[in-house]
């Protein structure tokens, strides 16, 4: 394959997806700049591999290089950060039940974007990579599993993991003033 | 009755969508029955749309953007005559092979030119009757889709809702955005199939009349829009950024245009 033809697969089928990339990257590394340096090297390395891409999966096949890339580098410019991914699949069933008074998806209903940002920043790695494939860039199962490089059951497992970990973050414990604040105070945030 | 954790993967593959069909029904079935497992899945759906709605999902910023354009430098335009614009001995050089091979070989010139005129002939004539056979596709899919049910496959006027579906359903993401037209209203997206290929229908309305515009990858250097008029229907097709892009409506000439013109600039203002 020429450089040319190289170029033309580079930029019609890797280069729509750089948003997807850098979304992916922000999110796993946490920092503006670190995701702009992990994109970059692994853009570099989709350069050099794109000539055997298969047309039919880009999207995966250039995530898949981007979350490589993100472990490798934060394992070498960020070793101090422990990136853990050996967590106990069956830990969440000892989540506590999120404890309301309101039905959970009332009292959920009002968490803000900040909250939310935050809570999914929050969870750990090997969850929140799965729940912003699934949830930011709306990948099928099939494509998670493909670029975590872990079996399907082991996406679900660690999609209901983690929005286990999301509905706890997000639902506010039982607070009865709650519901008397004025509504002109409430939406402050938004 | 399953255990927990069994029960938290259905309902989250039942929301995801991801159950094989006899899973989807017999979820369907147990719902009815119970009420908790009918909250579980409200709280699921919940937890998704409120997820999807205010999670911040980044945009390259346009510094990578930049760079990353710059990983294959773009081969120059070949000069119109190399000859004659190239300075210097090599220049020469060319000239001189040029102009033994025109002096000693007349007629295997002249032989290779006119094979060469009637492979171009014929590219000429199989890429314009592929273009009919396109444009033919397009009225087609236009109107199967304002004739039937189907005009989109997901309705929002929420680019962040319709481009990632697109992009989930297709090998490609293609540019999605509201028309800065006034009385457009974008109906959302529809995966449909043109060229011998699945493609990107976004579909607005403009008035009464509704407007598909067809997106997909190409390899055709960029071109200014072809305006034509198909069976009474409005069309336009041109390509740029590696994209084919191809608007069709029953618009009238003038406001067809200004539709164009405003697919034209999201497609510029693309991020």
């Amino acid at each position: 394959m020429g450089d040319e033809e190289k170029r033309r697969r580079f930029e019609s089928l890797a280069m729509p997806h750089l948003d997807a990339a850098y979304n992916l990257a922000l999110w796993l590394t946490r920092n503006e700049h670190d995701a702009q340096d992990v994109v970059q090297e692994a853009l570099m390395r989709a350069m050099r591999y794109i000539g055997g891409l298969r047309m039919d999966s880009a999207r995966a096949w250039l995530l898949q290089i981007v979350r490589h890339t993100c472990y490798t580098w934060l394992k070498e410019n960020r070793p101090a950060l422990k990136v853990s991914l050996d967590e106990s699949e069956d830990a969440w069933r000892d989540l506590p039940a999120p404890a309301t008074s309101e039905p959970p998806q009332v009292a959920m209903g009002k968490a803000e974007r900040q909250q939310i940002n935050q809570a999914i920043a929050e969870l750990p790695v090997p969850f929140r990579e799965v729940f912003v494939l699934r949830e930011l860039e709306d990948l099928s199962y099939n494509d998670i599993a493909r670029i975590a490089a872990i079996p399907v059951g082991t996406v679900m497992s660690r999609l209901a993991r983690a929005r286990g970990l999301m509905r706890v973050a997000l639902t506010p414990a039982a607070r009865p003033v709650l519901r008397t604040v004025p509504r002109s105070a409430q939406g402050a945030g938004t | 009755m399953m255990n927990k954790s069994d029960e938290s993967w259905k309902v989250d593959a039942f929301v995801d969508g991801e159950l094989d069909l006899a899973s989807q029904l017999d979820m369907e079935r147990r719902m009815a029955e119970d009420p908790t497992l009918r909250e579980s899945v409200e709280v699921a759906r919940v937890l998704r749309e409120l997820v999807r709605e205010h999670a911040d999902r980044h945009a390259a910023p346009e510094s990578l953007r930049t760079w990353a354009a710059t990983l294959f430098p773009r081969p120059p335009p070949p000069p119109p005559a190399p000859a004659r614009v190239l300075a210097g001995a090599r220049a020469g050089s060319v000239a001189e092979t040029l102009q033994r091979w025109l002096g000693w070989r007349p007629l295997l010139v002249s032989m290779s030119l006119a094979v060469l005129l009637v492979v171009v002939s014929n590219a000429v004539q199989l890429q314009s009757s592929q273009q009919a056979r396109l444009m033919d596709d397009v009225v087609a899919s236009h109107v199967r889709s304002t004739l039937g049910q189907h005009l989109v496959d997901v309705a929002s006027s929420d680019r962040h809702t319709v481009k990632p579906f697109l992009s989930s359903k297709l090998d490609f993401s293609p540019p999605v955005a509201e028309l800065q037209l006034p009385g457009s209203v974008f109906l959302g997206g529809r995966v449909d199939y043109l060229a011998g290929r699945p493609v990107a229908a976004l579909v607005y309305r403009q008035g009464e009349h509704v407007v598909n515009s067809f997106v997909w990858p190409s390899t055709e250097s960029d071109s200014k829009p072809d305006f034509a008029a198909e069976r009474g229907f409005q069309t336009a097709h041109w390509a740029t950024h590696g994209m084919k892009h191809c608007v069709i409506s029953d618009l009238s000439r003038d406001e067809f245009r200004r539709v164009v013109a405003a697919v034209q600039l999201t497609d510029a203002s693309r991020n």
